[in-house]
């Protein structure tokens, strides 16, 4: 598993000689699986509305153009929350669950509930979508769903969701590792702050701003705390195993969890700098961001430090998992240091209301989380289905449009919204100048969209396709 | 850490904090803002929205509109809000105090829409707009919308004017 592999055929194949799955991960099988292809499905959905928006089809075409439901603000948010909730979500149930299993050795006895959480938040992101896309939406990002929908994904999530948290209850050591961690800190606060946001931005909304402040407190929230810990949990976990080697400075690793856990609720306001919000609330958010520096630097020196020594980049390199996870772990250091540098009010001042923050955000939830899922999906479904990936060269597609069409998109979000505010901050520029300069990085997205797309078809098509192929026994595990 | 109540409750103050001192405290300051007159007296302000301009706003929030345009004008200092004619002050909480949905936006692929009133066309010339943007303007069409929607749509954005004096924004000094 961790000689070098030039062919690019992925590992995390079955023990040589031992066909059988373990006990642990063929009880595991059933909700794991029902995840991920939910993950995978939306995925897919959410990348064919991408390629829509940023080819602009609704204004183009003329069956489009005429219809409410392709207009770019629906289109926009039913691609972004089919992102978040739908793959994002269900690519973390199933591995924060496998995660936590393996790591606790924990014999899932209660799988359909799990699979009964899976079903229900499925049906309840399906009717939230439907909506959006009929025009019943909140016109609050990432709440956007009319406000019956919350509580069935609070529930679904407590059935889906919350079982890592019983695997780190019942683990046979004491002994605890960092990936738990933050796994059991993402499934604990999630349910936390979605209720409380739902309350005070859809059910009981706050006075005027106040609901402004609460839904940048649930976003920033929502991004590290979900994202961000369930995608350091992985980090933590494949890079060492992969390796086979203890992380650099792994004596850090509680002061990175306590510190990202206690700074990132309260960096909401950074959000909104300059807006209608008391000083005091922006400056906190200001200041929580750059604290964040403290946590990501910590993960740098664990990660980088690690790769960096006894060849760890090359062998990165060779291994899928560990190609992807290495990148999604650049992508999250990249991500902390630009955000903790231009939530200032000077920076800010220039990249608000530009693509800049669009590209800050991909870089956690894309180019760190969602590659970190697809590192953990070479590894982990050959042991799941027992069953080889069937195409290498898929896995390069997959890999190379992928991280093409990201970098692509990231530096057109970065750079292109920083040349955006510094035209806007020149009163003298007119607007359509501003965005008439725009034009070429528009021409950028487009490519990456369709690139990024490939990249998931490569994914699907092999992922569908080992899936259907498998023949792993699921009742009769081997003992670890 | 080997826990997991310990780090069940260090997970929970982790998230209440934040809520308690950011939105609670918020919400503690703000709330209790209401309508006021500006330096000279008369008239209150924000002034209630039309029944019209209510139901523009759901229009407003059923087609997205939020995505691409921020209704905030940020101070001098913080970008060139007031200085492209965004507003003649920089927004303040009491701006959105009879809001129902307040709709700041986090995005500007279009203008500022937060004075949009002060500046606005003729309601004809708007509701042609908005139907058929002229060729080069990065706007969508919205042909499919009724008379009595596209309407309400721009009683609504004709209603939005932050162009009154209020004890924090005072236009006079």
């Amino acid at each position: 598993m961790t000689q070098d592999n030039r062919s690019g055929r992925p590992q995390g194949r079955p023990p040589e000689g031992d066909g059988r799955i373990s006990r642990v991960e063929a009880s595991l099988r059933g909700p794991f699986l029902l995840f991920f292809v939910s993950a995978v499905v939306w995925l897919l959905a959410a990348s064919v509305l991408g390629v829509i928006a940023a080819l602009d089809l609704g204004s183009m075409v003329g069956v489009l153009r005429d219809c409410a439901w392709f207009t770019p603000g629906r289109i926009a948010t039913a691609q972004q929350d089919l992102f978040i909730y739908g793959w994002g979500f269900n690519a973390f149930f199933a591995l924060n669950l496998w995660l936590l299993a393996q790591l606790g050795r924990f014999e899932f006895r209660n799988g359909w509930l799990a699979q009964l959480g899976g079903v229900a938040w499925n049906l309840a992101l399906t009717y939230g979508v439907a909506r959006v896309f009929a025009g019943d939406m909140t016109g609050y990002r990432l709440l956007d769903f009319p406000r019956e929908v919350g509580p069935v994904l609070a529930v679904a999530f407590l059935l889906a969701g919350f079982w890592p948290i019983v695997a780190f209850a019942r683990r046979p050591t004491g002994h605890t590792f960092a990936s738990q961690w933050f796994v059991v800190g993402a499934s604990f606060a999630f349910p936390l702050i979605y209720l409380l946001a739902q309350l005070l931005v859809l059910w009981q909304p706050a006075s005027g701003v106040v609901q402004a402040i609460a839904h940048s407190w649930f976003v920033a929230n929502l991004l590290q705390l979900w994202f961000g810990a369930s995608a350091l949990a992985a980090i933590y976990y494949f890079l060492p195993k992969v390796l086979e080697r203890t992380l650099t400075g792994y004596y850090l690793a509680p002061v990175a969890f306590w510190t990202f856990f206690l700074f990132a609720g309260w960096t909401g306001p950074a959000a909104l700098v300059g807006s209608p919000v008391p000083l005091w609330l922006q400056s906190t958010g200001v200041v929580a961001a750059a604290m964040m520096l403290i946590p990501v630097i910590i993960v740098a020196i664990n990660v980088h430090g690690t790769l960096s020594s006894q060849g760890g980049w090359a062998r990165a390199w060779n291994d899928t998992t560990l190609r992807f996870v290495s990148f999604g772990a650049v992508a999250f250091t990249l991500g902390g240091l630009l955000a903790g540098v231009f939530a200032f009010r000077s920076t800010s001042a220039v990249v608000r209301f530009t693509s800049f923050a669009t590209g800050l955000e991909q870089l956690l939830v894309y180019g760190c989380a969602t590659m970190v899922v697809f590192g953990a999906s070479y590894f982990i479904l050959p042991r799941l289905t027992g069953a080889l990936w069937p195409s290498a060269k898929l896995v390069h597609v997959h890999f190379w449009a992928t991280a093409l069409g990201f970098l692509a998109a990231v530096v057109a979000w970065l750079v292109g919204g920083w040349q955006n505010g510094q035209l806007l901050a020149n009163p003298a520029v007119a607007y359509a100048d501003v965005l008439r300069a725009g034009s070429a990085w528009c021409l950028v997205l487009k490519i990456s969209a369709v690139l990024v797309l490939v990249g998931h078809v490569a994914f699907a098509l092999n992922a569908f396709g080992m899936i259907l192929k498998s023949s792993a026994p699921a009742e009769s595990g081997r003992h670890d | 850490m080997k826990n997991l109540n310990t780090l069940l409750a260090g997970v929970f103050l982790a998230v209440a904090l934040p809520f308690g001192a950011l939105v609670l405290s918020g919400q503690s300051q703000l709330g209790g803002l209401g309508r006021a007159a500006g330096e000279d007296g008369g008239a209150l302000f924000p002034s209630r929205e039309p029944g019209q301009a209510i139901q523009g706003r759901a229009v407003y929030v059923s087609l997205g509109c939020v995505s691409c345009h921020t209704q905030q004008v940020r101070p001098a200092g913080q970008g060139s809000d007031i200085a492209r004619g965004y507003g003649v002050h920089p927004s303040v909480a009491r701006d959105y105090v009879l809001q129902p949905q307040v709709l700041l936006g986090q995005r500007r692929v279009g203008p500022d829409l937060a004075n949009y009133g002060a500046r606005a066309k003729s309601d004809a010339e708007l509701a042609a707009f908005l139907a058929a943007p002229a060729a080069g303007v990065n706007h969508p069409p919205y042909a499919f919308l009724t008379a009595e929607r596209s309407a309400a749509l721009v009683a609504y954005l004709k209603s939005l004017r932050q162009d009154y004096s209020s004890p924090e924004a005072k236009l006079k000094q």
